[in-house]
């Protein structure tokens, strides 16, 4: 009995020793050389070592904390608006007695297969002075004067918001409209034996029975939005001012845009492993399913 | 036992070819580079890596033909990325050390060659004591090109500036060419308000977000962002006190469009929305594509700043060659760019009547290419006024930070332009570069 125990999970174990030498050497170790990268500073090819120096510049760097708090921005306001918004949608297509679904379903899903740079150029065109967006409201007499979208830093954050929110919330519709079809309709039924409203049904019923899709999609939206890139350099890149810029931006202007320093650009990208790990620990605390 | 012996040998066999796959990276590499870099056979030919095939890529071709004049077995291989690709994968192999993926030439943004220079030592071919006669070419742009004191390329094309003006448009509002000769800026609001008044059109375009303007106003009195010992340069600096004064005064005025982005801007004024565009001696192919507009331009000199030192002269990017120490073609590519780029007044002529680029190589400025009058341009011998004006373009330093002081002036731009203290957003803007360079 035993010996035939071990030798199936040897064989297990040689179908897992495969992946596991790959993702160690193409996933640990850079994340390892990187986090010794991060210990030193320079220019180039250039530098030195300089242990804590990096972390304590990125405590005291204006530029770091206006990253972080526009990419925090976006994760507060754009995350909650487009999972609330994918969970209404994808309730809406899993009506049973809804027309087209299908149609439906494929021209929301539709801008998750769009390239990240091209949208973000079409958001840029539609959001110009000039553009389209402007002519449409100052058509319908909403404004009379352009508004100069994309120069000023509410409404340029605005644009960014809304153009990922356009890109995701399809994405995101789908995890939840699979969830939701996997729910027993008899549980619908007998919500509505005893008197529970529509309304009542969808809180009471739909949102607890998704939770953890809910759950799944917030931690890889905040990833996400944690990760912003394409869509601001593409459609501001980081103006007015800085006032869009991203961490990831930051990281990207640091080794490739300014004299590179490597060393410091290391160090802010485990800023936000650091960010990611501690938000998706919170998020599991809150909305995991209590052992 | 039998299954499990072939699953053994699968996993086994997997196993060594992706590790080999790992082993053999390094090999395969080369064997790839050698046929890019390549000598193959003895074959004289070099690579080069340059963006905008049409205008640089042609430069390089033109020169090849001239070359190869009097060495026939030259062969020259232009490797054509986007300007943003380039300079990711130049900086990202140099980072890593790999020298076999590069090329042989490399085109450089003029801003960033003290940067790179200094980032990555012992890279580029020092041209100091090479046969190239550096006092022929345009003194700023030797400049850009020194660091230390050894001189690292070979100078490419200028960006000298000039006031592009709609002569209908201007003169429906009352002005003359006199009128737009060696102005002010303060006096080119002024006109652009009659203009706007008289005509409804705008004077110009304004970004916050692109720091061209900024730069060309900079440079017109022999200043920068920052000091030659890369230093912020914006306190205490009355050339920058005065660009900043003279770009509110412009965004205020509203005789300034708008524009977020590249295509707007040409869009502005290939559409006939502006009556001037102050721009790069290159902004005339963009120019030229409206062809409705033909002979309806003119160029005057750019505006200048009103202190002491401030000329009506200005440059707006340029860039130039690099050669690649470690390149296996090291002494036959910096013979080529020497021979040509570096020293041949009928390589300029052509390039300018091929690809209307203007280059820096004084010897060239008197040739009949650069005489030629233009069409377009109400007949205006554009090219001699470009040539005669980028000999008084004044020479500064670019410096290896020129990047971080341009973002950390942006920071501040937006309250600079809703009217914050000038003097204190000044500090604040020195205080952010500082911190960004430590």
């Amino acid at each position: 009995m035993g010996g035939k125990l071990n030798k199936s999970s040897l064989i297990g174990w040689q179908f897992v020793l495969l992946p596991s030498a790959l993702i160690l050497l193409f996933s640990f170790y850079p994340m390892i050389q990187s986090f010794i990268l991060s210990f030193e500073s320079g220019k180039g090819n250039v530098s030195e070592f300089v242990g804590l120096g990096n972390y304590s510049r990125l405590l005291s760097d204006p530029m770091f904390r206006q990253a972080l708090y526009n990419t925090i921005l976006y994760l507060i306001v754009q995350v909650p608006i487009m999972l609330f918004l994918g969970l209404i949608i994808a309730h809406l297509l899993n009506q049973p007695n809804l027309k087209f679904k299908g149609f439906y379903r494929t021209a929301i899903f539709l801008p998750c297969v769009t390239s990240l740079v091209s949208y973000s150029i079409l958001f840029k065109s539609m959001f110009a002075v000039d553009g389209i967006f402007n002519k449409l409201l100052m058509n319908m007499h909403i404004i009379n004067e352009p508004i100069a979208w994309l120069m000023d830093p509410v409404w340029a954050r605005v644009v960014i918001i809304a153009a990922i929110t356009w890109r995701w919330t399809g994405y995101n519709m789908i995890f939840y409209l699979s969830a939701m079809q996997n729910i027993d309709p008899s549980v619908y039924e007998a919500a509505s034996i005893d008197g529970a409203s529509k309304f009542r049904q969808f809180f009471s019923i739909t949102i607890p029975m998704v939770k953890p899709i809910i759950l799944f999609t917030a931690i890889i939206s905040t990833n996400g939005t944690l990760q912003l890139f394409d869509e601001v350099v593409n459609i501001t890149n980081g103006g007015p001012g800085n006032s869009t810029m991203t961490i990831s931006q930051y990281i990207y202007n640091l080794s490739f845009m300014y004299t590179p320093n490597f060393g410091y650009a290391a160090t802010v990208s485990y800023a936000i492993v650091i960010i990611v790990a501690v938000l998706a620990f919170i998020q599991m605390k809150i909305g995991g399913e209590k052992k | 036992m039998k299954k499990k012996a072939l699953s053994s040998l699968l996993v086994a066999g997997l196993m060594a070819s992706t590790l080999a796959a790992c082993g053999s990276n390094d090999t395969n590499n080369n064997a790839g580079n050698t046929t890019g870099d390549s000598t193959e056979g003895g074959s004289k030919k070099v690579v080069a890596w340059a963006w905008d095939p049409s205008f640089n890529g042609k430069a390089l071709n033109i020169a090849a033909e001239i070359y190869k004049q009097e060495h026939p077995d030259f062969e020259i291989e232009v490797v054509d990325m986007s300007k943003t690709d380039l300079e990711q994968k130049l900086n990202t192999n140099l980072a890593a050390g790999v020298t076999e993926g590069l090329p042989d030439i490399i085109l450089v943004n003029d801003p960033n060659i003290q940067k790179y220079v200094n980032s990555y030592p012992g890279t580029f071919a020092d041209f100091t004591d090479s046969s190239v006669d550096y006092s022929q070419f345009s003194q700023y742009k030797v400049d850009a090109l020194t660091v230390d004191n050894k001189i690292y390329g070979i100078p490419f094309d200028i960006g000298v500036t000039g006031l592009f003006y709609r002569t209908d448009i201007l003169s429906e509002a009352g002005f003359s060419a006199e009128d737009l000769e060696n102005i002010t800026w303060d006096e080119y609001i002024e006109i652009g308000k009659v203009v706007k008044e008289k005509t409804g059109k705008y004077m110009s375009t304004i970004n916050p977000n692109d720091e061209a303007l900024t730069s060309v106003l900079l440079q017109s009195a022999g200043s920068w962002y920052i000091t030659p010992e890369n230093e912020g340069n914006f306190v205490d600096n009355p050339a920058m006190t005065e660009t900043l004064r003279v770009y509110k005064a412009i965004s205020d005025s509203g005789i300034a469009k708008p524009v977020t982005g590249w295509s707007e801007f040409v869009g502005s004024f290939n559409s006939g929305d502006v009556a001037t565009v102050v721009s790069g001696v290159w902004q005339i192919a963009s120019i030229m594509d409206a062809a409705d507009q033909s002979g309806k331009w003119a160029v005057a000199p750019t505006p200048r700043l009103d202190i002491e030192g401030g000329v009506n002269a200005s440059n707006e990017g340029g860039s130039s060659w690099f050669v690649l120490d470690k390149s296996a073609n090291k002494e036959l590519a910096m013979e080529f760019l020497g021979a040509t780029i570096g020293g041949s007044s009928e390589f300029y002529e052509r390039f300018l009547t091929e690809a209307g680029g203007v280059g820096s190589y004084i010897p060239s400025f008197s040739s009949e290419a650069y005489q030629q009058t233009s069409e377009f341009f109400g007949n205006q011998a554009i090219y001699a006024d470009f040539t005669e004006w980028s000999t008084k373009v004044p020479g500064i330093s670019l410096g290896m930070y020129t990047q971080e002081a341009k973002d950390a002036l942006k920071n501040e731009l937006p309250s600079i332009l809703n009217g914050a203290d000038l003097q204190k957003s000044l500090a604040n803007i020195q205080q952010l570069f500082e911190q960004q360079v430590q």
